[in-house]
């Protein structure tokens, strides 16, 4: 429900509140270390492997970006309020308005988006954002479109969350298999998606294949928005793929491949156990049978699953922000500014 | 002169490309720096000056061969500015020979064209063994004796190219210029500013003779000078001369210090972040940035290997080879011809910068936009590594209107000697040595300053952050 809208950031940075409330630090100096502190264990804690899973395992630069702005706006406020006592109760009082900052921002980046999306369009979307989920309820009350969502493995967040949520709000989805995403783009005419990260190049960071989407959407000249609160812009700049900031280790080890057929049966919960047993073109040892919907590799096969890919600045049209619609080449004016 | 003055003021409202045709050769270096409001008065008045000291030096040097050439020169300089070079191309054989020769009265004549008229804006270039200021010790009696001699032995280095590269000629010019001050006393029967004498009688003067007549000033040069005038400008009209000087000074040291050592340490800092384990980085030519970029790595943890591009006629990269391989990084040396042969293996391409313009294209060594585009085109980032201060509120559009011309005779192939090639060359063989080129902002992944990694799109801003009193609006709080 409305618990789930709170976005993992503005959860960190009330912790960080809360630290803040309880420092016995009499300096700038001592509670800068505090905080710091205090959002290396958060990162630590959403770094492990174990816990990235529970937070659906991609939410971490999302994390990093907003703790760090958050300790830059305090270095900042320091600078102007020089009293200490003076300078804590104006962060506490920005820090509690944040969350409310937070969703006040999904609304606004809402209201603009509609504008965007014309009547009888069909919109592509991929993985599950809580900003284009809203975006996207907030359009059908005044527009009639349609909706095409990839299935979104390995963690099928497009068909599992996204899907259902489209239908319970009376919109037209149909989900489609990731790998007919090009197939299908000749029927779109615009592409919005949410971001992990938006880094300062004007890139984004977002769930595995946004970067095919974008460049499928180029070649076909079909628009490629990105709805991303303000405080998703990281101090990030990676030059290609594999300049991405490293996930969790072994956070691959947890993501095996799932054969769909199989998930519909298992509920989408892999790993779960499952009475039937389905084979779905493994004729190998039987004993791996006891882990359902997985399908088994031999050992020497690596398996390469990664979580997040990095679209370049020149296939994203727009950026839908708080901060207003912005072109790629914006972002770095306004972290600049930061 | 009345043709002259139509000139200036057509120049103003056309585009800055045209700003460099010969007439206007005074007014480069303003164009280049940003002046504040009030200062055109002045420098028009001060151009006029130099024109004329200019031209009664011409009268005693010139020949009656020199004096005809003289006029089809203006005749000559007035097509490139109504825009026409493609007529002037068709042109160009019959007006060929005036152009290289009478531009520099100092110059004796080779009479024969040395350059293509399509570069005919830029100044040819000065032999500057046959500079009359420089050989000899009667100094003449033109303006140019009133220079402090420190300022003729930098010019000389200027002018012969023992001082290369954009921060060395700054850092040169600031010592240059320490030096100047400190020997500075006012006339003690004037009542004139202190501040308005020095500018006008010492700095000004000097910068003028070394672009004009030793080597056009670079950008770095151009936007230091600035932060001098600046400087004198903000100084207090009744203060005691010798706090003036110390406080020059230590602005000048502090300048230097801010923005291009510390900010070279930071940009180390920021480029080696980029650098992982196992890259193969190829760079161009010589720069000293990248020079301590690449030497200082931990080799504990991030074990790369250098491939260094070198081209003729400079061959630069020589020296940073040896300064390299001393350093211990591992490298392999190519020329530029073979760039696409090596490119499939490097992983990323770090290049210097001497300027850069406020669009984010890079102005370097000639050579580097081949670099960037080659590795464009195989996908490989390409990083500048730039300080701010070489952030230039020019913009440019391509390599031929902001560039410099060497010495053409440079491009002599090694087997001939002088004479052979001098003898050989045929009448209609034209040579052009250009020293810099521009590389286009979809070339550059990203610009690595001392304030961070930038793309291209966002220098612009950064010239505004820096300098807040050259914008024309306030920025407003948000």
């Amino acid at each position: 429900g409305e618990d789930q809208q709170v976005a993992l950031p503005v959860a960190a940075i009330k912790s960080l509140l809360g630290v803040i409330q309880r420092t016995n630090s009499g300096t700038m100096m001592g509670l800068e270390m505090e905080l710091k502190q205090a959002s290396d264990e958060m990162l630590k804690f959403a770094n492990d492997p174990f816990n990235s899973n529970m937070l659906g395992g991609r939410s971490h630069i999302a994390l990093a970006s907003g703790c760090e702005l958050f300790l830059k706006y305090i270095t900042r406020c320091f600078l102007e309020l020089p009293d200490f006592n003076e300078c804590i109760e104006q962060i506490i009082y920005r820090g509690q308005r944040f969350s409310d900052i937070s969703i006040a921002a999904k609304e606004r980046i809402a209201s603009t988006g509609t504008a965007f999306i014309q009547p009888g369009s069909t919109v592509m979307t991929h993985g599950w954002s809580s900003v284009v989920s809203s975006l996207l309820i907030q359009a059908a009350k005044d527009t009639h479109f349609e909706i095409i969502i990839l299935e979104g493995r390995p963690d099928a967040s497009g068909a599992k969350a996204a899907a259902s949520c489209y239908a319970k709000a009376g919109i037209p989805t149909t989900v489609i298999l990731d790998s007919a995403m090009a197939h299908v783009m000749e029927r779109v005419d615009m592409v919005i998606v949410g971001a992990e990260g938006v880094v300062e190049n004007g890139g984004i960071i977002n769930k595995i294949g946004t970067y095919a989407m974008a460049i499928a959407a180029k070649e076909l000249g079909k628009p490629f928005y990105v709805a991303a609160e303000s405080f998703k812009f990281a101090r990030l700049y990676p030059l290609n793929q594999s300049d991405l900031p490293t996930m969790g280790e072994g956070m691959e080890e947890h993501l095996k491949f799932v054969d769909t057929a199989c998930w519909i049966s298992t509920g989408g919960a892999y790993g779960k156990e499952h009475k039937e047993t389905t084979m779905e073109g493994d004729g190998s040892d039987g004993s791996s049978r006891s882990v359902p919907g997985l399908v088994v590799l031999p050992k020497e096969v690596k398996v390469e699953n990664s979580l997040c890919d990095y679209t370049p600045a020149k296939y994203i049209t727009l950026l839908l922000t708080d901060l207003g619609v912005l072109t790629p080449s914006a972002v770095s004016d306004e972290l600049i500014r930061l | 002169h009345k043709h002259k003055h139509k000139h200036k003021h057509k120049h103003k409202h056309t585009s800055t490309t045209m700003e460099s045709a010969k007439p206007e050769k005074e007014k480069k270096p303003k164009k280049d720096i940003v002046i504040p409001p009030k200062k055109p008065k002045l420098s028009k008045a001060e151009r006029r000056a130099l024109q004329e000291s200019q031209r009664a030096a011409k009268a005693e040097a010139a020949d009656g061969g020199n004096a005809s050439k003289k006029s089809s020169q203006l005749q000559q300089q007035s097509s490139p500015s109504d825009g026409n070079e493609a007529n002037e191309k068709k042109n160009g054989n019959g007006n060929g020979n005036g152009n290289g020769a009478s531009s520099d009265e100092n110059m004796e004549g080779s009479s024969r064209n040395d350059t293509l008229t399509f570069f005919s804006h830029l100044p040819p270039y000065k032999d500057h063994r046959k500079i009359k200021d420089f050989s000899g010790v009667k100094l003449s009696s033109s303006s140019n004796s009133n220079l402090h001699p420190a300022v003729h032995a930098l010019g000389l280095q200027y002018a012969d190219g023992s001082i290369r590269g954009a921060n060395s000629r700054c850092k040169a010019m600031f010592k240059t210029f320490q030096k100047v001050i400190q020997d500075y006393t006012l006339p003690l029967d004037t009542k004139k500013d202190y501040r308005q004498d020095l500018e006008n009688r010492v700095l000004k003067p000097s910068f003028t003779y070394w672009t004009t007549k030793c080597r056009i000033h670079s950008v770095t040069m151009g936007n230091a000078f600035t932060f001098l005038k600046l400087a004198v400008a903000n100084l207090g009209r009744d203060m005691v001369l010798e706090d003036v000087k110390s406080i020059l000074c230590e602005g000048m040291d502090a300048y230097i210090h801010e923005r291009i050592d510390f900010a070279d340490v930071a940009i180390c800092k920021y480029g080696s972040s980029k650098i992982m384990n196992g890259d193969v980085i190829l760079t161009y030519a010589k720069n000293e940035l990248i020079q301590m970029l690449l030497s200082n790595l931990d080799r504990e943890k991030k074990k790369i290997r250098v491939i260094l591009v070198d081209s003729r006629p400079l061959l630069e990269g020589k020296d940073m080879l040896q300064e390299l391989m001393d350093a211990g990084v591992e490298c392999t040396y190519i020329l530029l011809n073979s760039l696409s042969y090596v490119m499939k293996e490097v992983t990323k391409v770090f290049l210097g910068a001497s300027a850069l313009m406020s669009d984010g294209s890079v102005l370097s060594r000639v050579g580097t936009a081949t670099v960037a585009m080659m590795a464009r085109s195989h996908n490989v980032p390409v990083l500048v590594c730039c300080e701010t201060f070489k952030i230039s509120n020019r913009v440019q559009l391509e390599s031929i209107t902001g560039n410099e011309l060497g010495d053409p005779d440079d491009l002599m192939p090694p087997s001939l000697s002088l004479e052979e090639w001098k003898s050989s060359r045929g009448e209609h063989l034209r040579l052009v040595n250009l020293l810099y080129d521009l590389t286009p902002n979809e070339f550059v992944s990203g610009i690595v300053t001392e304030m961070g990694i930038l793309p291209p799109t966002s220098v612009a801003v950064l010239l505004r952050e820096m300098n807040p009193q050259d914008s024309g609006f306030k920025e407003e709080e948000f």
